[in-house]
């Protein structure tokens, strides 16, 4: 079981894409030797920025509603799981519907693997792998109080994408946490890095 | 009816698996010749094996009907029926070699895993085609006339082939079921070493779902082992305890079938009709995505996708300019949440602009936080 007093807490201008988080989270227990964290370049041309993505664990995980073989579960603490080995049919369901472009399915496999928290650490109250290692804590793993105080951007676990409202476990450091972080494909498409 | 409302059972799957086991208790009547070929030893066997197929089928029927599922199923079914199935079913064939029969996908997850698992299905799927046959009263053995030496074949209350008792061919029909116990046992315990050897499997590992079906299997092995056992080095000793203990152990697994792990046995093959939907949508061709013009979507996927997210009540995840969610790759999704990150910063990623810098403390593990 996974503590509630702690936190995922992402903060992407933050990342100065060391890939330090991309080694440490292909060692971890459950994952085997391969990296479940996105790290992206956001416009190689515009800028140097790069971001982390980790699984949000959303409290009703659309990935989960299109899988056709129930094999995505969430715990009761609120982390979404990679899909179950015996139950998952590689179909990419997930992959596709997935609003933070977060799970892999991997076709020889035929298994969708995705962020389970680094679940065989924080289950015994370590922090996931990429956190431990992440020198800008662009990815945060603290307790939320503490995280609070230390920071002046405040964590927004709400998202508007498009216009439907997701709600999740792992927050994005915002300045202005009252209002979702609307994610609108215009702005991707005029650009703006 | 309180009983039943409160279990929220779903009509039309009760309905398709009261059917299903209908034509089930059909197939018995008639394979047994109207109940005369059943053994009364094997009654109890019978009855369970009715209950699991009626759970197995409700829960099946349940499944299908979840919006994801039966876009698979749909698309699937059209497939069969339509002229394309004559050019997909050689590669159907070969899938199911692949992926249902040597299992290949588990060996690239991992060489122990495949081993156990192997050992696994095909010790149950031995002992399943060997014994549900036998329960429904489908195939009997009798001595040929007053020949003890040699024994009659019955398959569906029709006489089929005859050999002798003692011949490898007997030992073979009398010890198949040793043969698939000691598979399952050798799964079993290398299913339990492995577990205990992986870091991942022992955080995420579940009682009921991951060792209670390993635990179930050992005990229906290892009391149908040690029935043999019984007879042929300690002249039968113990039998009727064991044959007890060893029908409670069967029943038990039976009526469990439904709820459990082993229920994916009856859901794997749907990994062959997606296969075939995926090589389908290829050949339709991906779709590009609308923000950095890669194709990533297939088409079929693309149109199937928007149709369940209506389904599912997701038709919100609509951008403006026209662009639905699923028109976004997944590296796109993901840049999407930093752009919208750097927005509300005021284009703090912008190397360029004059941001406003305030030092921020780290946080250097204090006391008290994890390391």
């Amino acid at each position: 079981m996974v503590s509630d007093e702690y936190g995922f807490f992402i903060d992407p201008q933050r990342c100065i894409g060391c890939k330090s988080c991309v080694g440490a989270c292909g060692e971890c227990g459950t994952h085997k030797g391969r990296p479940m964290i996105h790290l992206d370049e956001l416009d190689r041309l515009e800028s140097p920025q790069t971001t982390p993505t980790v699984c949000m664990h959303c409290e009703d995980p659309i990935c989960a509603q299109v899988c056709p073989a129930d094999a995505i579960k969430r715990s009761e603490d609120g982390v979404v799981h990679s899909s179950q080995k015996p139950r998952c049919i590689g179909c990419q369901n997930c992959e596709l519907s997935c609003p933070f472009g977060v799970p892999i399915v991997f076709s020889g496999l035929e298994q969708m693997l995705k962020c389970d928290l680094c679940y065989d650490r924080t289950s015994e109250g370590l922090k996931p792998m990429c956190a431990t290692v992440c020198p800008s804590q662009a990815l945060l793993y603290a307790p939320k109080a503490q995280v609070e105080l230390m920071r002046r951007a405040k964590p927004v676990r709400e998202f508007l994408v498009g216009s439907l409202l997701v709600k999740t476990r792992t927050a994005v450091m915002l300045p202005d946490p009252e209002t979702p972080l609307h994610l609108d494909a215009a702005l991707l498409i005029e650009g703006g890095f | 009816m309180a009983t039943l409302g409160s279990l929220d059972l779903q009509v039309r799957p009760l309905f398709r698996a009261a059917l299903t086991t209908l034509a089930l208790c059909g197939l018995v009547a008639l394979g047994s010749r109207g109940g005369r070929w059943i053994d009364p030893a094997l009654l109890g066997y019978l009855m369970a094996s009715i209950f699991a197929i009626f759970g197995v089928a409700y829960r099946y029927w349940e499944w299908v009907e979840r919006p994801a599922t039966w876009m698979y199923m749909r698309d699937s079914l059209r497939m069969l029926a339509s002229r394309r199935a004559l050019a997909v079913l050689p590669r159907l064939g070969l899938l199911a070699l692949d992926q249902i029969f040597l299992q290949r996908f588990i060996e690239k997850r991992s060489l122990k895993r495949w081993g156990a698992h192997a050992l696994i299905a095909w010790g149950c799927l031995l002992a399943f085609a060997v014994t549900f046959p036998l329960v429904f009263g489908w195939v009997r053995f009798t001595s040929e006339g007053l020949n003890q030496d040699r024994y009659q074949t019955w398959l569906f209350g029709l006489p089929g082939g005859t050999f002798p008792v003692h011949s490898f061919l007997g030992f073979l029909a009398f010890h198949v079921l040793d043969l698939a116990a000691v598979m399952v046992i050798a799964g079993c315990v290398l299913a339990f070493v492995r577990r205990r050897q992986d870091e991942g499997d022992t955080a995420t590992q579940r009682f009921d779902l991951d060792i209670a079906p390993l635990l179930v299997l050992l005990a229906v092995s290892v009391t149908g082992i040690l029935l043999t056992v019984s007879e042929k080095a300690f002249e039968g000793r113990n039998f009727q305890t064991i044959a007890y203990l060893h029908e409670l152990s069967v029943i038990f697994m039976l009526l469990s079938l439904p709820f459990g792990k082993l229920f994916h046995i009856v859901q794997r093959p749907a990994q062959l009709g997606v296969t075939i939907y995926k090589a389908e949508g290829e050949r339709e061709g991906r779709q590009p995505c609308k923000a950095c013009g890669t194709p990533f979507i297939r088409a079929n996927q693309r149109r199937d996708l928007e149709a369940l997210f209506h389904r599912l009540g997701l038709d919100a995840a609509r951008h403006s300019e026209g662009v639905h969610h699923l028109d976004l790759c997944p590296r796109c999704k993901r840049r999407l949440l930093a752009a919208s990150q750097n927005r509300r910063l005021g284009g703090a990623f912008d190397p360029f602009a004059a941001v406003p810098l305030e030092v921020e403390p780290l946080l250097d593990g204090p006391s008290g936080s994890p390391q």
